[in-house]
């Protein structure tokens, strides 16, 4: 069968398949010519101190509204963990006016849908409906911002499913407690020790009264930034907003959060876990800077050229040429305060962890020895603008974007703006940020070994060399390393 | 950042009648005096009345079919400068050769590893350089290749497509690169409670039939795949009269149309092809079976409690997608509200209505902590048997009908929604202007339509149950669910008639 070529980058490629590998090697990767729609957002500032930005998209008669109260994990105590996603669950469970489930019964009658996630910084409630209903949307809203009732019976049901969520997404899965494991040993003082899910013993622990505080103190409407975006003219909405949510009483004003900051780690620390599990894996944490800093956008760029498509380095040297890795990846946790970058692997049968980790080293000591082209770094760019791109394509994931932007790196206008910080970053910058964060002292290491024998409770195996060790930790089998390393992030209403 | 989807489900259209917030708004105050009666409070608020939806426009669909057959459909919006190509093709595992499970993942798989004119690595550097996103899969009644590219891209999407589609390579280092990838897949797999459920659920309940197997094969069938199986069943239905070109986003539909005559006209059929025998009917059900996988590590047990139900297009349908939102659906969902909101054993409790071109089933899933393992099974196969023995009310009927005929607007939000769903109606033979009439008949149907749709299809005594957890703890009422089969998860093999492995079997 003949094959024409009515692409004429393929008439060399049909040539000569060698030549033209080399010549893709050279010829540098162009910027796209499309440039990023502009975002028009109306801001609207309550006398009770709610923010709410809205957004017209005429698309389709749909509309998402989100509700992002900006309290998360971080803002628990010791003693006191997982309290801010048991109390994204109970905003659903009644109020003075509503049985509990009552909220969602409006939405799904109209044919919506409604949920709920929780972060280490935010608390984010939202809904996607015809756009006909803003109105019951947002009196529902404010309804259960300041009248929520919950029972005693109600309160202790809500906290067992809560820990049901735990053992799904943490004790009952192969990897289980890999990351959770991670963090404990990687923060000494900030709360990103803890997962957003918290412990089964605090959770076991919470009783009522916490929980009153806990919604007195951020459940207000100064700790509130609102996001409208879809199929609404944008002054009737704010109309509406002032209608429904204006009258809801301020609370008293948030103290700037006094969280510990975490002291810079001065040693590497290495975990080892044996757990019932058919692969070898592991998990490496970098301390990194905040998301909206700085360096946050070389490493962001850094972080698409070791892992972002089968062409990227890590993926071709692990998976694809070595052959030692069923996957592996690298990504950055970018939060409001200083997180991990990860890189992590699940090895194929018969290669350890260390031979993973000699790899990754190699690719991290090539960044910080080698300038990447230019190429490599359009290409990196390039990536970056379609996920921007693609983040536009519902009211949803427009209205995340946007309330990202607004609450924790605090400057909506991101949205249109921050694309400029990605393009300005140089090859100079990312060789300077792998330099200043992929170095020894700043890592902590958790491998992964399938347990041989007969089983028994999951044993640690501390190895930890840091200064500033703390032991006992149990670790919990947790998340599935495939799915786990996006935001530590929880959704609120599982239906499996 | 962005939270996990919502579960999918098939849905109606925004052009609701005025009378539905109306009859909505009765239903809250009987709602409202119940309550009462219970809780002694003030007068309370309710929401404020809205006018009628906006009627969410359903575009109809621009559809070419080239001469040798491929199927062209251009879905246009220009909002957003991004352009994707998904070509189906309509054979999915379900034509695995009979002992051969996983070959038609392992040909889609291989699809983007390389071409007779491009190596995979060139591949992989030609999409990634314009930040391109490959995607590709199989399932059980179609195979596809998606690429979304800048919409300065389209020629350079269009060229990659027809290669990758047309003249995959399938060189043997690439093989056995994917084949190791499929098999450590497989094998992290077989420590998840719930893919082990949800596979072992589908090998029983459609067992006898070219739906039971693992669509991405197992550990025993994968190592044995040739390059002369991939060849064979890439030459047989990766043929252009047996494909659709969906073209989406910012690019006319007659660009898309040109286009599509570009790249892949000189795409020819090698052998009529024969639409594939229709799979032969499952066994009728007998006694109910019950199976247990017994993984003394969980804390968790998954739990699968399921029977036959009926292929996409059958009349039966819209029927039971209304039973479907009462036992499990989003929208009211017994299940959870029996599980969850009122015992707190679980975080998640749904049902599913499976429906593929030849058959289907309906399943209700949840999971729960090992000790109220029967507990929570008992719960669910009562709420199964309660929607066969009785009559949903007018209050469920009316929330089931206002949620699927609502949903409609948000399923169609995207260009991509859009596509999805011609796609579906093109793969199940439905007619195009399927999604026009759907408001109107989920309108029309009755409670007792429902219930006669019920009756037929959930048979709880004689259905397939599976539990995956730690057996142990609950072995002794677990003949209370009927007779049971317990299998070590170390011992278990998909491939096998007992589903015990040989090696299991002989080393005591």
């Amino acid at each position: 069968m003949t094959f024409s070529l009515p692409f004429r980058r393929r008439a060399v490629t049909s040539l000569a398949v060698t030549l033209c590998l080399l010549l893709l090697v050279l010829e540098p990767a162009a910027a796209s010519s499309v440039k990023l729609p502009s975002t028009d957002i109306h801001m609207v500032e309550l006398a009770n101190g709610l923010r709410a930005l809205i957004v017209e998209s005429h698309d389709a008669p749909v509309i998402n509204v989100q509700v992002w109260y900006h309290v998360g994990s971080k803002n628990e105590a010791p003693g006191k963990t997982g309290f801010a996603h048991l109390f994204e669950h109970l905003m659903f469970d009644g109020t003075k006016n509503l049985g509990p489930n009552e909220f969602s019964d409006y939405i799904v009658r109209s044919g919506g849908t409604d949920n709920a996630y929780t972060t280490e910084d935010a608390t984010v409630f939202w809904e996607t409906v015809p756009s006909n209903m803003l109105p019951v949307v947002l009196w529902l809203e404010a309804d259960r911002m300041r009248n929520l009732a919950i029972t005693d019976k109600v309160f202790s049901n809500e906290r067992e499913v809560v820990q049901e969520e735990r053992r799904l997404r943490f004790d009952n899965l192969p990897y289980g407690g890999v990351v959770e494991t991670l963090y404990a040993h990687a923060y000494a003082v900030h709360p990103y020790q803890h997962m957003t899910i918290g412990s089964m013993q605090d959770l076991e622990r919470a009783s009522i009264k916490d929980i009153q505080d806990f919604y007195d103190t951020y459940y207000v409407p100064n700790n509130v930034t609102l996001m409208i975006v879809g199929d609404v003219d944008w002054r009737q909405a704010a109309v509406e907003v002032q209608k429904y949510l204006g009258p809801v009483e301020a609370g008293k004003p948030l103290n700037a959060h006094a969280i510990p900051q975490e002291p810079a780690q001065t040693a590497e620390r290495v975990i080892k876990l044996d757990l019932n599990v058919a692969l070898p894996a592991f998990v490496e944490g970098y301390h990194m800077p905040a998301d909206g800093t700085p360096d946050a956008y070389p490493l962001r760029l850094a972080s698409r050229i070791l892992s972002d498509g089968e062409s990227s380095r890590i993926y071709t040297r692990l998976v694809y040429e070595k052959q030692i890795a069923v996957e592996a990846q690298s990504t950055g946790n970018f939060t409001e305060d200083p997180n991990l970058f990860f890189v992590f692997a699940i090895m194929n049968s018969g290669h350890t962890p260390a031979e993973g980790e000699a790899q990754v080293e190699a690719e991290l000591v090539r960044l910080k020895t080698e300038l990447v082209s230019d190429a490599e770094l359009t290409k990196a760019k390039n990536q970056i603008l379609r996920d921007f791109i693609l983040s536009r394509q519902t009211v949803q994931t427009r209205a995340e974007e946007l309330g990202y932007a607004a609450v924790v790196l605090k400057d909506p206008e991101l949205v249109n703006t921050e694309l400029a910080r990605f393009l300005a970053v140089t090859p100079q910058d990312i060789q300077r940020v792998a330099k200043k964060y992929f170095v020894p002292e700043n890592l902590t290491l958790v491998e992964v070994h399938p347990r041989k024998g007969p089983r028994e409770q999951a044993a640690v195996s501390d190895a930890t060399r840091g200064p500033d060790d703390r032991f006992g930790k149990t670790p919990l089998a947790g998340r599935g390393l495939d799915d786990q390393f996006g935001k530590n992030s929880l959704s609120g209403r599982g239906t499996l | 950042m962005i939270p996990p989807a919502e579960n999918g489900k098939r849905t109606g259209r925004a052009e609701a009648p005025a009378r539905r917030f109306a009859s909505g708004t009765l239903v809250y105050w009987a709602g409202l005096i119940l309550f009462s009666l219970t809780a002694p409070l003030l007068a309370r608020d309710i929401p404020p009345d809205v006018p009628p939806p906006k009627s969410t426009a359903i575009p109809a669909p621009a559809i070419q079919a080239l001469p040798n057959g491929l199927q062209v459909v251009g879905v246009e919006r220009h909002t957003l400068p991004l352009i994707t190509l998904r070509l189906v093709v309509k054979a999915g595992a379900e034509l695995d050769p009979a002992r051969l499970p996983g070959t038609a993942a392992l040909v889609n798989s291989l699809l983007t590893e390389g071409t007779t004119h491009r190596t995979s690595r060139q591949i992989a550097e030609a999409i990634d350089s314009v930040g391109g996103l490959v995607d590709n899969g199989v399932g059980w009644d179609s195979s596809f290749l998606s690429l979304s590219v800048l919409s300065d891209q389209a020629d350079l999407a269009f060229d990659l497509v027809s290669d990758m589609i047309e003249h995959p390579a399938f060189q043997l280092a690439e093989i056995e690169r994917q084949r190791k990838q499929t098999l450590s897949g497989l094998k992290v797999a077989h420590d998840d409670p719930a893919y082990i459920a949800d596979t072992l659920f589908q090998k029983l309940v459609f067992e006898g039939t070219p739906y039971s197997h693992p669509e991405d094969g197992t550990l025993e069938s994968v190592p044995h795949i040739t390059a002369e199986d991939l060849r064979g069943f890439h030459t047989r239905y990766y043929q252009p009269a047996n494909c659709i070109l969906a073209v989406v986003g910012d690019i006319t539909a007659s660009e898309a149309f040109a286009r599509a005559a570009r790249f892949f006209s000189t795409w020819e059929n090698v052998a009529a092809s024969a639409p594939p025998p229709l799979a032969a009917a499952p066994a009728p059900p007998g006694p109910r079976r019950v199976i247990a996988i017994d993984k003394p590590d969980a804390v968790q047990t998954e739990i699968r409690i399921g029977n036959l139900g009926v292929p996409r297009n059958s009349p039966d349908y819209l029927a039971l997608s209304v039973a479907n939102e009462i036992l499990g659906g989003p929208s009211e969902n017994r299940l959870f509200k029996a599980l969850r909101s009122r015992q707190g054993l679980t975080y998640g409790a749904s049902s599913d209505l499976v429906c593929r071109r030849n058959l289907g089933a309906w399943v209700a899933k949840t999971f729960t902590r090992t000790a109220e393992t029967l507990k929570s099974a008992h719960i669910a196969l009562e709420q199964m048997k309660s929607l066969r023995d009785h009559e949903i009310s007018r209050q469920e009927m009316e929330t089931a009908q206002s949620y699927l005929v609502g949903h409609l607007a948000l399923e169609f939000e995207t260009s991509q929604d859009v596509a999805s769903q011609v796609l579906e109606l093109i793969e199940n033979g439905l007619p195009l202007d399927y999604w026009n009439h759907y408001p109107e008949k989920i309108q029309a149907l009755t409670t007792g339509d429902v219930w006669n749709a019920t009756q037929r299809y959930l048979d709880p005594d004689r259905n397939v149950i599976v539990l995956v957890g730690n057996v142990s703890d609950f072995k002794k009422d677990l003949k209370k669910l009927g007779p049971a089969q317990v299998i070590p998860l170390s011992e278990m093999d998909f491939g096998s008639p007992d589903l015990v492995r040989a090696q299991g079997k002989a080393g005591k």
